[in-house]
């Protein structure tokens, strides 16, 4: 099973702070990290969302003069541990 | 998640074991690595500065960018990019180092001299925590350094070659480069097992990210402990490592610590010092040095600030010693912390303009 995320990048931490600030305010479900390591070798903060609502969080970052950078699409590998495993184990039965 | 903290926590413990083992073979006491250290004696050996106890061009470091710049050519990640504001990093790199030869190390070390019971590292820790503290305050207002962009190819193997021109030198050891006969600059572990570890610890920590500035940032600034435990690792680590490989050497407390002086009020301000100028350049000096393999001109001129720094802080008797912490050092703090201050609320209001004059709100 594969579950996938969304992340933006930001040129200037200010901005990426904002994003969180803007869109929490409006109910979205976001949250700073570390920018992943497959996107990139720096160590700037990316915001993740909800890839579903990729449309309407860019056109709310470019009202409020969000500068986002890029927009990369991960796959979660931390579903794979022990315990989903498990789960999926008891589904399939 | 789970996955790359196992990864960044066992980088730190490699660091911090690697670390012991090099103190073991040969390096200064609580310096098996030191990125400030080492670029002040690689500083001393080009004659740079004259301090005639710390000077050795310390194979590590070129080990870490030629290991880094090899990982990042094999997976694509060597990009030739800079032009963010140079000459402020160079200053801010400048004024980082100061902080560093005041404490005594720098936040690598900082950590090593915790491993192995030097309390006045929890002074340097505090002082650095609160440096952080303070720029992740201008970040939150809006300060940058602006973006980097694309560079001609060739500025991106700047640092790399540099490398390999010091590891020559090294080798060669023509009669104008200096090698200290006493002190911690005669001490130091076999030249092709130091660039050994040195390769391995720049290739590892291209992977993982690892930055002391970095991890402390994150917490203050996004609640992420992601960044942290590669700094636990390293503490758990060098203290195992310590307490197997150099045990006799091992003590608990403020006093006769290795190259170190208990002046709590300028361990703390040197730190602080290089802890807001570490946040605002975006990384530590390991960070920096595996950056700059990477083919980032920006993190290259930041070294060639930190050198400036270290040459100025021997040439002016700027940095400390065992003994302490002499006048010329205080003094050179507290315009450190002057300056950066300036450039960290000058780069604010920069930004407000910018942002007033598009129309954007902003709130205080």
């Amino acid at each position: 099973m594969k579950y996938f995320y969304c992340v933006a990048t930001f040129h200037s931490t200010y901005h990426a702070l904002q994003f969180e600030k803007v869109l929490k305010e409006r109910g979205y479900e976001v949250k700073l990290m570390p920018v992943p390591r497959q996107v990139s070798s720096s160590c700037g903060t990316a915001g993740e969302f909800p890839c579903d609502k990729k449309e309407e969080i860019l056109k709310i970052c470019e009202e409020e003069g969000i500068i986002v950078d890029q927009v990369y699409k991960v796959e979660k590998k931390e579903k794979n541990n022990w315990l989903s495993k498990l789960v999926n184990f008891n589904m399939k039965i | 998640m789970r996955d790359s903290k196992i990864k960044i926590i066992a980088s730190g413990g490699l660091v911090g074991i690697l670390a012991a083992i090099l103190v073991k073979l040969g390096n200064p006491a609580n310096m098996g690595v030191c990125v400030a250290c080492f670029f002040r004696d690689i500083t001393g050996a080009l004659g740079l500065h004259r301090a005639s106890v710390v000077q050795y061009i310390r194979p590590e470091i070129p080990g870490f960018i030629l290991g880094a710049f090899i990982m990042a050519k094999i997976k694509g990640e060597f990009k030739s990019r800079g032009g963010s504001a140079p000459i402020l990093r160079f200053i801010l790199a400048f004024f980082l180092m100061i902080g560093a030869l005041v404490f005594l190390g720098c936040p690598l070390r900082m950590i090593l001299r915790l491993a192995n019971g030097d309390l006045n590292a929890i002074v340097g820790l505090l002082g650095y925590i609160v440096g952080i503290w303070i720029g992740t305050q201008f970040l939150k207002k809006g300060f940058t350094l602006g973006r980097s962009v694309k560079q001609p190819e060739i500025g991106g193997y700047t640092m790399p070659v540099f490398a390999i021109i010091l590891i020559i030198l090294l080798l060669s050891a023509p009669s104008f480069i200096l090698f200290s006969e006493k002190g911690p600059g005669s001490m130091h572990a076999p030249v092709f097992i130091s660039l050994g570890i040195g390769l391995l610890i720049g290739a590892v920590l291209q992977r993982t990210r690892l930055c002391t500035a970095g991890g402390i940032r994150d917490v203050i600034l996004i609640r992420d402990f992601h960044l942290l435990s590669g700094l636990i690792g390293i503490f758990l680590f060098a203290l195992l490592g310590n307490l197997i490989f150099n045990y006799n050497a091992f003590q608990i407390g403020f006093a006769n610590q290795p190259i170190a002086h208990n002046d709590f009020v300028w361990n703390f301000l040197g730190m602080t010092l290089t802890g807001l100028c570490a946040v605002l350049l975006g990384g530590c000096p390991l960070r920096q040095t595996i950056l700059a393999g990477e083919g980032d001109q920006d993190a290259a001129i930041t070294i060639l600030g930190l050198m400036a720094g270290a040459a100025f802080a021997h040439n002016f008797s700027l940095a400390a010693s065992p003994k302490g912490v002499p006048y010329n050092g205080k003094i050179a703090v507290i315009i450190g912390l002057i300056i950066v201050v300036i450039i960290g609320f000058s780069k604010v209001l920069d930004f407000v303009r910018k942002e007033n004059k598009g129309g954007v709100q902003i709130e205080a």
